[in-house]
């Protein structure tokens, strides 16, 4: 492939500062406190000035037009070119894409990616990545989509509600440990087992809160840095949408399999090119458990373990902090809740955190290299390496 | 001075065949492409096949009958003011003898009684009605046979 070797050409480019919000329900809020406030944090993390900022990339779903802009105008208005960017749940790690390319060619030396989004909803998000005849329909529901594809992967591989119940449990568990988290409260294996049905077999605690909460990075090339200790490498950011056949189960004769089997697959191995690098050498991992089950085909698709395995590797702690692969440390999406625009911005913040060795009681010892995924409506997948 | 006469709306336009006597049965509308064989439903409003990138796409009648290969019940309204019919309720993947696989709102007298790999058979009728308008949305539902 030729394009990861020109990728491989171009020059180093670190995240250099970090900075996330707390997570939760925030009425007297907007977007833009909590997104300016992630900034302003991203900025003293890196020793840095607003200033100092020469490009703005900002990831958000339902936060309306020229929502980054509105954040910027609480920090500083310098005239910078600012970048809105609405790809689903991918928003904001596909915000962190474009500020890496921007740096990586040279066009400019200091970039923000921002991420943020305040929920405006009770109940189901009316998901209007759906056409107008599917929401008649009542198709518009994320659980239901998601519980189609749990069906068959149980019919194929024989796992149990319990089995991926044990994934709620686990990033309940990891959320404890971290403070920013919108979930401070462990639940056990017969709460999530009991908790009310949302969409067969998948209960509520299957199914990840939504939250508000914002999450920025400061992304430049290596000679910027100000807080040597803090940079991490961006190793590689890949994005995928999806092939053909796996676009909509509605639409297509292809051989159903879930929709995105073959786009997360081939995002994973993109990056694992150009980062050099294979599964075995990640060391921390962030995947996307909007609901439990995803979680475990996640793990599978990005090349971690053979299909049908990760419920078996789950049920040893083989996924636990101090597990041999432990995944989404920081409690997921599940634990730490789901701001849509800020969500992948913060399962790469927390990759960051665990290389500086920064991760506090969910540390996970001598990490030097985490990946990140984060899947979104489209479908759409972005895989982010990071390296000590 | 406006009747109160029910408004029927199809959910899709030209979707199924409208039967022209009671010994015939509504029929889905695919699109198949004459270059690569896909199939599609619903039928595709441009001729291009998005499989091979053709164009000539021809529309087909699908099979009345097929399994359920997945489904899920529904236990809570969708988001937005877009569906208006009865929750709980059940949709799925139907797969047809063609290979198609149908996205579908499933119909049973007891939802719970829904298997993966059960037969089922399309009937054409009422959706929902919306109160508020009259409106009647009319559309697709496969239900066992």
């Amino acid at each position: 492939m030729k394009i990861t070797e020109e990728i491989k050409a171009l020059r180093e480019v670190v995240i250099a500062g970090v900075g996330i919000t707390k997570w939760g329900v925030f009425p007297d809020q907007e977007w833009y406190d909590f997104g300016s406030e992630a900034v302003l944090l991203a900025l003293k993390d890196a020793g840095m000035e607003f200033k100092d900022v020469q490009t703005a990339f900002c990831g958000s779903c339902y936060q309306g037009v020229s929502s980054g802009h509105k954040v910027m105008a609480e920090i500083g208005k310098t005239g910078i070119p600012i970048i809105n960017i609405e790809n689903a749940c991918s928003s904001s790690s596909s915000s962190l894409r474009l500020a890496y390319q921007m740096v990586a060619t040279g066009l400019y030396d200091i970039a923000l990616a921002v991420g943020f989004e305040k929920q405006r909803q009770k109940g189901f998000i009316p998901s209007m990545a759906y056409r107008p005849w599917e929401r008649a329909l009542g198709f518009n529901v994320q659980p239901a989509s998601y519980a189609l594809q749990t069906v068959r992967y149980m019919e194929e591989f024989g796992i149990s509600v319990e089995d991926f119940s044990l994934v709620t449990v686990k990033n309940r568990k990891n959320a404890m440990l971290n403070p920013n988290a919108r979930f401070q409260q462990p639940v056990t294996l017969d709460d999530v087992l009991n908790s009310r049905m949302i969409s067969t077999p998948l209960r509520l605690l299957h199914c990840c809160p939504l939250a508000d909460g914002a999450a920025a990075t400061i992304v430049c090339s290596k000679d910027k840095v100000k807080q040597k200790k803090r940079a991490v490498t961006i190793a590689a950011t890949t994005m995928m949408t999806g092939t053909y056949g796996e676009e909509n189960i509605s639409r297509s004769s292809a051989k159903f399999s879930g929709p995105t089997a073959h786009m997360i697959e081939l995002a994973a191995q993109q990056a694992f090119e150009i980062a050099g690098c294979g599964p075995e050498d990640i060391d921390v991992l962030q995947v996307y458990d909007a609901m439990a089950p995803g979680e475990i085909w996640d793990i599978e698709k990005l090349g971690f373990c053979k299909p049908g395995e990760a419920p078996h590797l789950l049920r040893e702690g083989y996924f636990d902090i101090d597990g041999k692969l432990p995944t989404n440390t920081d409690g997921g999406l599940m634990g730490r809740g789901h701001p849509m625009g800020a969500t992948g911005l913060a399962q790469i913040i927390e990759i960051a955190y665990q290389l500086r060795g920064e991760a506090g009681q969910r540390q996970v010892p001598k990490a030097k290299m985490g990946l990140a995924h984060s899947l979104g409506t489209g479908p759409n997948s972005v895989v982010t390496i990071l390296k000590k | 001075m406006v009747t109160a006469k029910k408004k029927q709306v199809p959910v899709l336009e030209g979707a199924w065949t409208v039967p022209s006597s009671s010994r015939e049965k509504p029929q889905l509308i695919g699109s198949e492409c004459p270059h690569c064989g896909e199939i599609y439903f619903p039928r595709k409003a441009k001729s291009l096949c998005v499989h091979c990138q053709r164009e000539g796409l021809k529309d087909i009648k699908l099979s009345r009958r097929g399994t359920i290969n997945t489904f899920t019940i529904i236990m809570q309204q969708p988001g937005g003011n877009y569906y208006h019919g009865p929750v709980p309720y059940a949709i799925g993947v139907v797969e047809l003898p063609e290979g198609v696989y149908v996205e579908t709102p499933l119909k049973a007298d007891r939802l719970e009684d829904l298997t993966v790999g059960m037969e089922v058979e399309l009937v054409i009728e009422k959706i929902w009605e919306d109160q508020a308008t009259g409106t009647e949305l009319i559309g697709f539902k496969f239900q066992p046979v």
